[in-house]
């Protein structure tokens, strides 16, 4: 198995709202999808998915109904609501920020020593 | 964002159902089988793997839940009826904390509520903490005054004032002439007045400079009692001219509602003080009154003292007769201290032994608290191993807390207001603010808090410390630590008991001494009649003369009345007029030394006066019913007065004048000496003046309803029979003279006890509050040696088993009590003889160090403590070794 990475507080979110994005989900595409999508390097304990997935709904950006699945079972479905998707785009904004501020102190530290 | 919020509420209102998640989780696990199986597992590990992969399924539920916004809010409930059902089975434990919470609470607040306005609220004025009162003070008079003759030059010079102004010396009686007549109190005051207090009437305006001097427009502000009750809140009443004792004025405002002078009075009208600038300057010493000054920012009371000190130096040379100018001092008090200088240190002592009280309250909730925790500390630790947060088992303790200190809070408000109520009917008429004193909800606040905080405080310890793996097993040294702490406040407790009781034991000696003591007079049997003549029927002293007259030889027709008499004022306390002795000289010799010899108390009296209150004449004679008639002018002396004047000489028929006229007194008797500086003050010389048959001796008045009364007459009667038959016997025969006259009638008993009111409600309220803290320190020490008895029962079967015998066993577990009490009471006992300086001013015939007090005190505690440590020190004894053995 390959190495997993601990999710920064937060991330797992920005990770749930991108993954809803193209289309309403249930809990198990999620999760595959994410680890799919990681090529494995991102592993979500389910224990950690529900809450964040529940705490989602609660906060409004995503929205839950029941439907069927693929193989035609019942299944929980979610789906970015408007508000979800503004927040998915200062979530992607802001983390573009930061993950271009890491990579410039990243890149700084060498020259530094120099 | 508000949509974020409108969902959030949805969501709290709309209960998710708890199957719908269940059956979210259950498809999951079963998806991942399916991918498993499709992976090529077989069924069995499909749905094992796909179980280990998600991990605990509990878990992820119980944080699913805790995603709802206010979630925690079920959890406060089921933490509440969880603490509920924990009272329930430990109702001891339960009544004693919210008994102590309650008296801790209710006392506080109760002496709180009757003491802030005393002590901390602000006074009803603008700049309250500038205003202050100024003026001279002389051993006659220790309320400042002063005089037009120095008045305008210090008000013309002064610097440390933003504003100097003035009111009338006292609330005088006047009368409202109308067709509705009515008997008021009027003051005088200066136009600045008002400004100066930062007061503005409500209706209307204030006086103005031009309505402030004499033969100025006749004006008058009346009091919002006045407006409402006698003018029906008439909006017309600005400019309406009333008659006040016989000339016009016309209203020009209205006073705010409750409006208070400095001086602690209500007026009905104020009226401009209208002195004449130009006279006033000129004369010496001019119109006395009352200055009240506001302090520049800045300035301390004590640099304007050193700034007017200048100018009082120079008052005094130009102002005070050479003789007795020693005698004056300058003196600047804030107005808290004019208003309530005399009854702070009763208020200090309440507020201290209340709070005294609470601080005992609080280590008893805290050692109730902390031997829960320790008998808890098992369920605590299985409640842990269960899975509850450390944070969850906090929450408990502090909700069970909250529920204890609300129902405490609860009982001590209702407490509270009792006590408030017994304070009110039992406290003394000098305690100011006392019947508007209300719950102080604020303190109430407080109170709740403190005692929230020490029982949270010492319930948590426990649950902080919960030793996981260890608290399952039984006894720890960590326990044994906490009994030390539990110890210590027993210690505290006993102490603070100590000074409690030390304080009230000297002061109910005090009482009894001051009970006790022998007033040179008889007060069974005397009656006093107080009779308020209307000033605009019985407006000269002729008038008032034949009303009195033919009231006293009406009385005197009555069966059963020994005597009927006259004075302007009654041993032993109260108001008196005083003459000072340096102003009394004796024919042919030489006149006593200006400011010396202190003050001689002076009485106008009839006859019968000595022979109602049954003063023994020691020399001489009494007055005689012809002296009263007589041309000359006679006097009979105290007993200590004739001693200081004619040391060694025979006092009758000496001749004594007074300073400020030329009249001779010939003495004719001298009577023993009589109580007469209150119940606790030395006793000053006396003389009696009589009050003869002529208009001038009778001409004085006094305002309505005050207990000071200027010079008017007061009515004595000596009567055989019983006061409650008498009285409405001289009702009725004043009442067929005029029938419209008020009459007062008291007991001279009642009045010579209402002297004793303070000490017996300081005596009373101290010895509740040393009693409430005695019973609290003992329940204290009782909890704890009963603890550690029971701690302690394994040892105790062990010794037993080894020989030793019960009264061994006794001694093992009494001599834990006694530690404790032995430390504590010598605690309290140097804080007691340390703090008691405190009481010396309230102490009368008992100093602050009497050994006898203390000792009796400290048995009374060693006896009561002894008693509760032995309780549970012999319930040890009989404990059976093979049953202690057996103890867990």
């Amino acid at each position: 198995m390959p190495p997993s990475t601990d999710l920064l507080q937060g991330t797992l979110d920005l990770l749930i709202l991108q993954t809803l994005a193209p289309g309403p989900m249930h809990g198990w595409g999620v999760a595959q999808r994410i680890q799919q999508v990681s090529k494995d390097v991102l592993q979500i304990g389910q224990g950690s998915l529900y809450p964040a997935l529940h705490r989602l709904e609660y906060k409004g950006w995503i929205r839950a109904d029941w439907g069927a699945s693929e193989n035609n079972r019942r299944a929980k479905f979610y789906a970015l609501t408007r508000t979800g998707r503004k927040q998915l785009e200062t979530e992607v904004a802001t983390w573009e920020r930061l993950s271009a501020a890491i990579g410039l102190v990243l890149g700084g530290i060498p020259e530094a020593q120099a | 964002m508000m949509k974020e919020w409108l969902t959030r509420l949805r969501f709290l209102v709309l209960r998710r159902p708890h199957a719908e998640l269940d059956e979210e989780l259950r498809i999951h696990v079963e998806q991942s089988t399916e991918a498993n199986i499709a992976a090529g597992m077989t069924a069995e590990e499909a749905h094992r793997q796909a179980l280990i992969e998600f991990g605990g399924v509990e878990r992820a539920r119980e944080q699913c839940h805790q995603q709802r916004p206010g979630w925690w809010m079920g959890t406060v409930l089921q933490d509440a009826r969880y603490a509920l059902r924990g009272f329930r089975r430990n109702p001891v434990f339960t009544i004693a904390v919210i008994a102590t919470l309650a008296v801790g609470i209710g006392a506080t607040t109760a002496v709180f509520s009757v003491v802030d306005r005393i002590l901390f609220r602000s006074l009803p004025y603008a700049h309250d903490d500038r205003i202050v009162s100024v003026g001279l003070v002389q051993s006659l008079e220790r309320q400042e005054f002063t005089v037009g003759g120095f008045f305008f030059d210090w008000r013309d010079n002064q610097k440390p004032f933003e504003a100097f102004a003035s009111q009338g010396t006292m609330l005088h009686a006047c009368d409202l002439v109308e067709a509705n007549p009515a008997q008021l109190n009027c003051i005088q005051a200066q136009a600045g007045f008002l400004p100066l207090l930062g007061i503005s009437p409500v209706l209307g305006r204030n006086f103005l400079p031009d309505e402030d001097r004499p033969n100025g427009p006749r004006v008058a502000l009346i009091s919002y009692g006045l407006w409402r009750d006698h003018y029906n809140s008439d909006p017309g009443i600005l400019n309406r001219t009333i008659d006040v004792d016989g000339s016009p004025a016309r209203v020009v405002g209205v006073l705010p509602k409750g409006f208070e002078l400095p001086t602690l009075q209500a007026p009905d009208v104020m009226l401009p003080l209208a002195l004449n600038e130009g006279m006033e300057r000129k004369s010496s010493p001019g119109s006395p009154m009352r200055t009240f000054a506001l302090l520049r920012p800045g300035v301390s009371i004590a640099q304007a003292k050193a700034e007017m000190e200048p100018l009082f130096l120079r008052t005094r040379e130009t102002v005070i007769p050479a003789q007795i100018r020693k005698d004056f001092h300058l003196s600047i008090r804030s107005l808290r201290d004019r208003e309530t200088k005399d009854v702070q240190l009763t208020a200090w002592i309440l507020l201290g032994s209340v709070l005294a009280v609470l601080l005992i309250a609080c280590a008893n909730v805290a050692s109730l608290m902390m031997a829960r925790g320790e008998a808890r500390e098992r369920e605590l630790a299985v409640r842990s191993a269960l899975g509850a947060s450390r944070g969850r088992l906090i929450r408990q303790t502090l909700t069970e807390a909250a529920l204890l200190s609300l129902a405490g809070a609860a009982a001590g408000m209702v407490l509270a207001e009792g006590l408030l109520r017994a304070f009110v009917d039992l406290a003394p008429t000098g305690i100011p603010f006392l019947n508007k004193a209300g719950l102080d909800l604020r303190i109430a606040l407080f109170t709740v808090l403190v005692s929230l905080v020490c029982g949270a405080l010492f319930g948590l310890l426990p649950a902080l410390q919960t030793p996981r793996a260890v608290a399952l097993a039984a006894r720890t040294a960590k326990s044994r630590k906490r009994t030390v702490l539990r110890r210590s406040l027993v210690v505290g407790q006993i102490a603070i008991s100590m000074v409690l009781l030390s304080g009230a034991a000297l002061l109910l000696r005090s009482f009894e001494n001051m009970e006790e003591q022998s007033l040179g007079m008889e007060t069974q049997g005397v009656l006093t009649a107080r009779i308020a003549l209307p000033g605009f029927r019985y407006d000269t002293g002729q008038k008032k003369m034949e009303f009195y007259l033919q009231a006293e030889a009406a009385l005197r027709r009555l069966p059963g009345i020994r005597a009927v008499g006259f004075s302007d004022s009654l041993p032993p306390g109260g108001w008196n007029n005083d003459e000072r002795f340096a102003d009394l000289a004796a024919e042919g010799k030489p006149r006593p030394a200006q400011g010396t010899g202190g003050s001689v108390v002076s009485r106008g009296v009839t006859p019968d006066y000595f022979r109602a209150l049954n003063i023994p004449i020691v020399r001489g004679r009494n007055f005689t019913e012809e002296d009263r008639k007589a041309s000359e002018y006679r006097v009979v002396l105290s007993r200590l007065l004739a001693a200081r004047m004619f040391a060694g000489e025979d006092p009758i028929g000496k001749r004594i004048q007074r300073n400020r006229d030329d009249k001779w007194f010939t003495v004719v008797g001298v009577a023993e000496n009589v109580k007469n500086g209150g119940l606790t003050q030395q006793d000053d010389p006396e003389i009696y003046f009589l009050r003869q048959s002529i208009a001038q001796d009778w001409g004085g008045r006094a305002p309505v309803g005050e207990v000071m009364s200027g010079a008017a007459p007061l009515m004595i009667v000596d009567a055989a029979l019983s006061p409650k038959a008498v009285a409405p016997w001289m009702r009725s025969q004043i009442a067929q003279l005029d029938a419209t006259v008020p009459v007062e009638i008291e007991t001279l008993s009642q009045s010579v006890s209402k002297l004793a009111d303070r000490p017996r409600f300081e005596t009373a309220l101290l010895g509740f509050f040393a009693f409430c803290g005695l019973l609290m320190a003992v329940i204290g020490l009782y909890g704890v040696i009963a603890f550690v008895a029971t701690q302690r029962t394994q040892e105790i079967g062990v010794r037993m088993a080894l020989g030793a015998t019960r009264v061994d066993i006794l001694r093992l577990i009494a001599g834990e009590g006694v530690r404790l009490i032995v430390l504590g009471g010598v605690l309290g006992l140097s804080a007691a003889l340390a703090g008691a300086r405190l009481l010396k001013s309230l102490l009368f015939g008992v100093g602050p160090h009497d050994p006898a007090t203390y000792a009796a005190v400290a048995l009374l505690l060693a006896l009561v403590a002894l008693a509760a440590t032995l309780i549970p020190a012999r319930a040890a004894m009989k404990v059976e070794p093979v049953v202690a053995l057996r103890y867990e």
